[in-house]
């Protein structure tokens, strides 16, 4: 028998051709498994604004997504602020370009539904066996924001978040006050309020407000910042029984109550003096959260979402949170981003499977733990629930109160009316502005609401 | 002009043959045109495209979702029944008739103060040039601080002299010289402008007027201002362009307020396209600011231009 000795030359050849298809032969196995799910993986955009933690969280709600749904790719297009990325959503919309899915802002949900540009999932949403249960929600509020004349959704809201006080525990105890809580009977009423702020305004000399030569331009200590913005003023509108928006989608801020309640929170300024000029801290650095922190401020009243940056954890002094005060009832606004399909996606189905994901515990829950939103859905504030969220260190110890005793019950969900964003700018604003630079409610606030409604009641006929 | 004439226009080499073929004064046009080629297909781009969609859009109702719609001459009729407009054009005419006579006079007063030779003359020139190099947003911001009524540094200055705090920027009347003096503050460009303008004029002008007995006053007037004229009239045009287009501060520090009274003719253009979504409104708007623009820059070179003396006509 002949034998062939193999050469060296043969030996590498063949070794060398061995590896190569070795080599290939992996490359075929590998591209065997990832080849069906190439070809059936659907890609959708996901657009939408917001900080580090917001962006944290979108990306790890899309991580978890794609595990459940590896035929479903979403990409995430992130702008950080939320002005900038709605303007940048009408572009693209004029260019044809509009993401899949998106935060839709809700002072733009009504113009956007109005206009045909957000799908209308109300079909999907009878039939999904989750969503569609009893008391998924809290409700009615969510129904009220989300749900058209028609009961017509077109869109998720992504979480609440509402207006309570903060407070400086130290400040309190030094003036022996007890602060607000949020049970019935831990409400201030409005006058109580008053007198308790007046005894936490200090001047330089150590002086409160109905001390004899109080220098009220040279205040060290306020008791409370009540922001002018609607949302903070809407709380104090319908706690005096007025309304922010009527049925009818106009603003109804002229009535009697909603101007007394308003000329209230700039008695606070001027009349009072235990707040200080509101815009003076607005468009700063310093929120009035944090002048809480530095003892500036005993009392402010500011929105939930602060809570994920002045938990007691960050906070150099005791912090704690209560209800507002109340005029005629408890009241706080109850608002937040909605979660849209934008109707000219090529994906609904794949998009609806985003969208449900967006409502799920898993994506809410890791922004509630960080106090940064408060419950949408109904078993979150359980018993079990609430042990899923509630963090020590971030929520004060009351804040279990606040969520399954407050707001249900005092919390309103308003829908802001097509046509607002131009009312608000053009009219509502610079009324805001000029009562919280002293002029009477009553003055500027009838001519501005005619107005704004005007604007309101135009694109609403358009 | 002898030296272009001598000017090598192409390298025979390095370009096509067509090209070489051409008469020389056509290659010397071609050249030319391909050199200012930048600025006319800019001009064409992002001047001429936009402004023939800003006509058509002017007759349209367009918010940017649903199509274009023709409204006729609506925005048109708008214009001249609208109190914002009113409000926003207040505000702009306040705010250049202010900042930029001031500008201009601050500036040449720091020109004239740091165009001197001494040892460390140029750290002086460096810190009155600084601020203009800060970025608008920061400068917004730092001025923002600079005047809030409780905290604000201004206020606390006029309090220890014995002042009451000013609202600057919740005030209706302060707002405006509020922001006066914040755009001072970036005057270090135009004062550089006119740094290099005094310095090009030649000393023995002044030492001639000092032989025949001027004193500062007379030189300043007889020989400064006129040889200086041709720089103020570009800082004074150039001031008035820059000035009506004021935005930033108006955006990031008030935000049109307080009861709009810093809503500059741009912020409320802004605001009107895409705010209030309508596009159409706001072509309307950015007509009016072309149109006083051009109308302000005809009656400057009208009745300033005539008065402003050229050393060598025809250079």
């Amino acid at each position: 028998m002949a034998t062939k000795k193999l050469s060296r030359r043969d030996f590498l050849r063949l070794s060398g051709a061995s590896a190569a298809l070795m080599a290939s032969g992996l490359n075929i196995q590998s591209m065997l498994q990832a080849a069906p799910a190439n070809q059936d993986v659907t890609k959708i955009v996901f657009g939408g604004w917001g900080a580090t933690a917001e962006d944290n969280g979108v990306q790890a709600a899309i991580k978890q997504f794609m595990i459940e749904n590896p035929n479903i790719a979403v990409e995430w297009q992130l702008t950080p602020a939320a002005g900038d990325y709605m303007q940048q959503l009408l572009t693209n919309f004029a260019a044809g370009t509009a993401p899949d899915t998106s935060f839709i802002d809700a002072s733009r949900y009504e113009t956007l539904r109005a206009s045909g540009q957000l799908m209308d999932i109300t079909d999907r949403l009878k039939a999904d066996p989750q969503l569609s249960q009893k008391g998924y929600f809290f409700e009615p509020q969510e129904a009220d924001r989300c749900a058209d004349a028609n009961g017509h959704w077109h869109g998720i809201g992504s979480t609440w978040v509402a207006h309570h006080t903060y407070f400086n525990q130290d400040l309190f105890d030094k003036a022996g006050i007890k602060p607000p809580g949020f049970q019935d009977d831990e409400i201030w009423d409005w006058d109580t309020f008053i007198a308790n702020a007046k005894q936490l305004t200090v001047d330089a000399n150590g002086k409160h407000p109905d001390d004899a030569g109080f220098d009220a331009d040279n205040i060290q200590q306020w008791a409370v910042n009540w922001e002018m913005w609607w949302m903070p003023i809407a709380a104090a509108i319908y706690s005096n029984g007025g309304e922010y928006v009527n049925k009818d989608g106009l603003l109804a801020i002229d009535s009697p109550e909603a101007m007394e309640a308003m000329q209230r929170l700039v008695d606070l300024i001027y009349v009072h003096h235990v707040a200080p000029r509101t815009a003076s801290m607005s468009d700063l650095g310093m929120t009035s959260t944090q002048m809480v922190d530095n003892g500036r401020l005993a009392m402010a009243v500011d929105g939930s979402w602060a809570l994920s940056w002045l938990n007691p954890a960050a906070m150099k002094v005791p912090m704690g949170t209560g209800a507002i005060p109340k005029m005629k009832k408890p009241a706080t606004v109850m608002q937040a981003h909605f979660h849209s399909i934008i109707s000219s996606t090529q994906h609904p189905e794949e998009a609806w499977q985003w969208l449900k994901f967006l409502a799920s515990p898993f994506y809410t829950l890791s922004f509630m733990k960080i106090g940064l939103w408060l419950p949408s859905q109904s078993a979150q504030v359980t018993p079990d629930g609430l042990k899923e969220w509630i963090t020590e260190g971030i929520h004060p110890d009351n804040y279990v109160d606040f969520v399954t005793e407050y707001l249900p019950k005092y919390g309103v969900a308003l829908r802001i009316p097509n046509g607002y964003i131009e009312a608000e700018t053009s009219f509502i604003t610079p009324a805001f502005q000029a009562m919280s630079a002293g002029t009477p409610v009553a003055d500027v606030m009838p001519e501005a609401v005619k107005q704004a409604n005007e604007i309101i009641k135009a694109a609403q006929a358009s | 002009m002898t030296t272009h004439s001598n000017l090598k226009v192409s390298d025979s080499s390095l370009t096509p043959r067509w090209f070489n073929s051409l008469s020389t004064s056509k290659r010397r046009n071609i050249t030319g045109y391909l050199f200012i080629m930048p600025f006319i297909l800019g001009f064409l781009f992002w001047f001429l495209a936009p402004a023939s969609v800003a006509v058509y859009l002017t007759f349209q109702k367009y918010n940017l979702i649903s199509a274009p719609q023709f409204i006729g001459l609506k925005n048109i009729e708008r214009l001249f029944n609208d109190p914002l407009l009113l409000l926003s054009l207040k505000a702009t005419f306040l705010y250049t008739l202010l900042s930029v006579p001031l500008g201009l006079l601050l500036s040449f007063f720091l020109a004239s103060l740091i165009n001197r030779q001494f040892r460390g003359i140029a750290i002086f020139r460096t810190i009155y040039y600084l601020p203009s190099i800060v970025p608008a947003v920061a400068n917004a911001l730092l001025w923002a601080w600079m005047f809030n009524t409780e905290f604000g540094l201004i206020n606390v200055f006029i309090r220890a002299l014995g002042g009451s705090k000013v609202a600057w920027l919740q005030s209706t009347s302060w707002a405006i010289p509020a922001f006066v003096i914040l755009s001072l503050w970036g005057t270090g460009s135009s004062m550089i402008i006119f740094l290099a303008g005094l310095q090009g004029i030649p000393d023995i002008y002044y030492e001639a007027a000092e032989i025949d007995g001027a004193g500062r006053w007379a030189k300043l007037r007889h020989i400064t201002l006129p040889l200086m004229s041709p720089i103020i009239f570009f800082n004074l045009l150039l001031g008035f362009i820059n000035t009506f287009q004021v935005f930033t501060i108006g955006y990031l520090v008030t935000n049109g307020g307080p009861e709009n009274s810093t809503l500059f003719l741009v912020l409320y253009i802004y605001r009107t396209a895409f705010q209030n979504q309508n596009m159409g409104y706001a072509a309307a708007l950015s007509w009016v600011l072309f149109f006083i623009l051009m109308i302000l820059s005809f009656i400057t070179f009208k009745y300033l231009g005539s008065r402003v003396y050229y050393e060598n006509p025809g250079d």
